[in-house]
């Protein structure tokens, strides 16, 4: 007997939150239909007008979690356009605080994620282990989430000599770290029994809907705009992108190999950053100081550029159109899960309504905003709430443990 | 394949029904590694080709988004598509425009060709008012469903947003 | 309204997200955390309105998520507080002007609301919990007094 399963706005990873509607057979999905459209805020619309520098601090409010990626992609397409350059300090302290990005962003998913299998005590544990990265990001720059660092023609702080020992015991402490998160998320045998052979992505579905970011890596597709495309500071720093064979010979781009692929990002980026400070250059940090010069520069250029960026979550892309006045042409942005969401489809079909949370957030969409589930059987309509949703995805891993299940 | 090849592969193919080219080379950071992109500006009847072309050159090129642009006569849609990714500094963004007139704004679908094309597609139908022929799915994406029909809010002629829909919620009552 | 002594305990919080960028909201659990700890004042997050004593609301208001949270706010039991927590919901920050948004919460909720604003583009932890500090020592002033 099939009935239809409405989950109401979660997830909202990039602008929006999206409604599913599960085709249900059983507790096994058949099909799935995604609703957008909840967070619609029109943000290009407002960008045509005002001017770039406007433009930057209502980009940075695009995504709180990610709220350096859009800037950063969008000072590069702006700079494509009008052909300012950048000086070499100011590429390499932009790559340091996207790289403290993903490292906060990484630890935030693996919260989420384990109190989506049932483990609230790790939620705590991980959440507590990023403030360390919060501190950091406020020592650097003054504030923890929107940092307002980044500048057309470089960035607005520079990093001084005495701060970078302190920066240097943050980086120490997460590598002492590391070991301890690999033993707790990947040899433990309630997130393998949960996790494996559960969402699965092929290879093949991960190319044809072009999926970015660690849910296409984890699948086997080695696509990283740092490695590929040379912007920036990562055109020296030789960066190669992160599949799960560097833990586990066979491997099924399932939800376990996502976890391998986001922790090893994180020592990654250690080392990243670490590079960065010994071979940072000396000079300026941002080509032209005055702002109002820099807008009567911007008004008069013409061109159209693109700039990309590889946020924690994938590939960032902006595209950019001046043509002589104080605000863009044209002006689109495009937040990595917009692509995802198409690979929701084939990883949701076949499996059950009490791996719905953890599927969905590995993908890692931004938190969770579920409004109201309706499950409609036969004659009788009834509510689940979204924590009744995640009692159920709780409920089959206690299940699990005692070896009901 | 370097930009110049992919460049000769179009062109020997279209002959002049493309319309401009041009490729951009610039260099990053220390090393001064250099990376390219390749613009194309092509007619609207060779465009379902030239992605096939596209798709001869990688098995599944990447496409990243499709922007648009209200040229007061015409509408231009860009494709932003990379191929070669996968190694070490050797991607190529490939953009291709194409322009089709307002009176007339029709493009085929490339869904068949590429599936994760269907959001993007989306997209560009309430924004801009293009008609996307042969498309699978042709419901509003973004914008709710009581929308007023016939208002694009991308389009910068009588129909985009007017006045009267703007909500200013800064303002005292 | 009328305040009761129950609110001397402990407050039951329930977040709603109107259409917000996830800066606040990350903050908001960050108040749970270890660091700032906020369940040992008794301030728990609860997974549905009707057991909620507060609504923490974020985000300017999206024509979408208008009527979901008119349902919301009715569907709280009294007696109730709201707290909106960051600048769009406030006077819509860095979003003045759209096409898609349906004003700031005081204008989507009914006129007798008790409302507590705690501004900021995200507000720290420690000024949520000051905030959910200040609603709490104004209700219990208001105890027994019918609003």
């Amino acid at each position: 007997m099939k009935y239809t399963l409405p989950i109401g706005p979660v997830h909202p990873a990039l602008k929006e939150p999206v409604l599913f509607e599960f085709e249900l057979n059983g507790e096994r999905i058949a099909n799935v239909d995604i609703k957008l459209g909840q967070v619609h805020r029109g943000i290009e619309w407002a960008g045509m007008r005002r001017n770039p520098v406007q433009i930057l601090y209502l980009a940075e409010r695009i995504c709180g979690i990610c709220s350096v990626s859009h800037p950063f992609a969008f000072s590069m397409a702006v700079e494509n356009a009008a052909g300012i350059e950048v000086p070499e300090r100011a590429e390499y302290i932009r790559v340091i605080m996207a790289e403290l990005e993903r490292i906060h962003s990484h630890i935030l998913w693996a919260g989420v994620a384990a109190h989506e299998i049932g483990f609230d005590t790790v939620l705590y544990l991980t959440w507590r282990v990023r403030e360390k990265v919060l501190d950091i990001i406020e020592y650097l720059t003054g504030n923890r989430i929107n940092k307002a660092i980044f500048m057309i023609g470089g960035v607005r702080r520079d990093i001084t000599k005495e701060q970078i020992p302190k920066v240097r015991e943050a980086l120490d402490y997460y590598k002492g770290l590391f070991n301890k998160l690999v033993k707790i998320f990947l040899h433990d045998k309630t997130i393998k029994m949960r996790t494996e052979h559960v969402g699965i992505l092929t290879k093949e579905d991960a190319l044809k809907t072009c999926a970015v970011g660690p849910t296409t890596r984890a699948s086997g597709v080695p696509k990283d705009v740092r490695q590929d495309y040379a912007y920036s500071a990562y055109a020296d720093l030789n960066v190669k992108a992160i599949t799960p064979d560097i833990y586990r010979k066979k491997f099924a781009g399932d939800v376990y190999d996502r976890i391998i692929v986001r922790l090893f990002e994180v020592k990654q980026s250690i080392q990243i950053i670490e590079q960065c400070i010994e071979n940072m250059p000396g000079g300026e940090i941002v080509s032209e100081p005055k702002i109002p010069k820099l807008l009567a520069i911007l008004k008069k250029a013409v061109g159209e550029g693109i700039g990309r960026h590889e946020a924690p979550r994938g590939e960032v892309f902006h595209y950019v159109k001046l043509d002589g006045k104080e605000a863009p042409y044209t002006w689109k942005a495009r937040a990595p899960t917009y692509n995802n969401v198409l690979a929701w489809i084939p990883m949701l079909k076949g499996e059950q309504i009490a791996d719905i949370p953890i599927v969905a957030a590995s993908t890692d969409p931004c938190i969770s905003c579920t409004n109201r589930v309706s499950v409609i059987k036969g004659r009788n309509k009834y509510t689940l709430t979204k924590e009744e949703l995640h009692k159920l995805s709780v409920e089959k891993t206690r299940g699990m443990r005692n070896g009901i299940l | 394949m370097t930009p110049e090849q992919i460049v000769y592969r179009f062109k020997s193919q279209f002959g002049d029904k493309i319309k401009t080219v041009k490729i951009e080379t610039k260099e990053a950071a220390v090393k001064k590694n250099k990376f390219s992109i390749v613009w194309l500006r092509i007619d609207r009847e060779i465009f379902r080709d030239a992605v096939k072309t596209l798709t001869d050159i990688q098995q599944f090129p990447h496409l990243s988004v499709v922007s648009g642009n209200d040229l007061g006569d015409e509408i231009e849609l860009l494709y932003h598509f990379t191929v070669n990714y996968g190694e070490h500094l050797k991607e190529i963004p490939v953009n291709i425009c194409v322009s089709v007139p307002k009176s007339d704004p029709k493009i085929p679908s490339i869904c068949d060709l590429i599936p994760g094309a269907l959001i993007t597609e989306r997209e560009k139908q309430e924004m801009l008012g293009v008609e996307v022929e042969n498309i699978p799915d042709s419901r509003r994406i973004f914008v709710p469903d009581d929308f007023p029909e016939n208002v694009y809010p991308w389009r910068k002629d009588e129909k985009g947003i007017p006045e009267s829909m703007i909500k200013k919620l800064y303002e005292v009552k | 309204m009328k305040i009761t002594k129950s609110f001397e305990r402990a407050l039951w919080v329930f977040h709603v997200n109107t259409g917000s960028c996830n800066g606040c909201d990350i903050e908001i659990i960050d108040a749970l955390t270890p660091r700032h700890d906020v369940e040992r004042f008794g301030i728990r997050l609860v997974g549905t309105p009707r057991h909620a004593d507060v609504l923490l609301i974020t985000g300017p208001v999206t024509k979408q998520m208008e009527e979901p949270l008119k349902r919301i706010y009715a569907q709280t039991p009294d007696p109730k507080a709201v707290i909106v927590v960051g600048s769009c919901g406030i006077t819509g920050g860095v979003f003045y002007e759209s096409y898609n948004l349906v004003g700031p919460v005081n204008e989507v909720l009914p006129k007798d609301a008790y409302i507590v604003y705690v501004p900021g583009c995200p507000p720290r932890p420690e000024a949520i919990i000051h905030g959910v500090m200040k609603a709490w020592m104004v209700l219990e002033s208001l105890e027994g007094k019918k609003l």
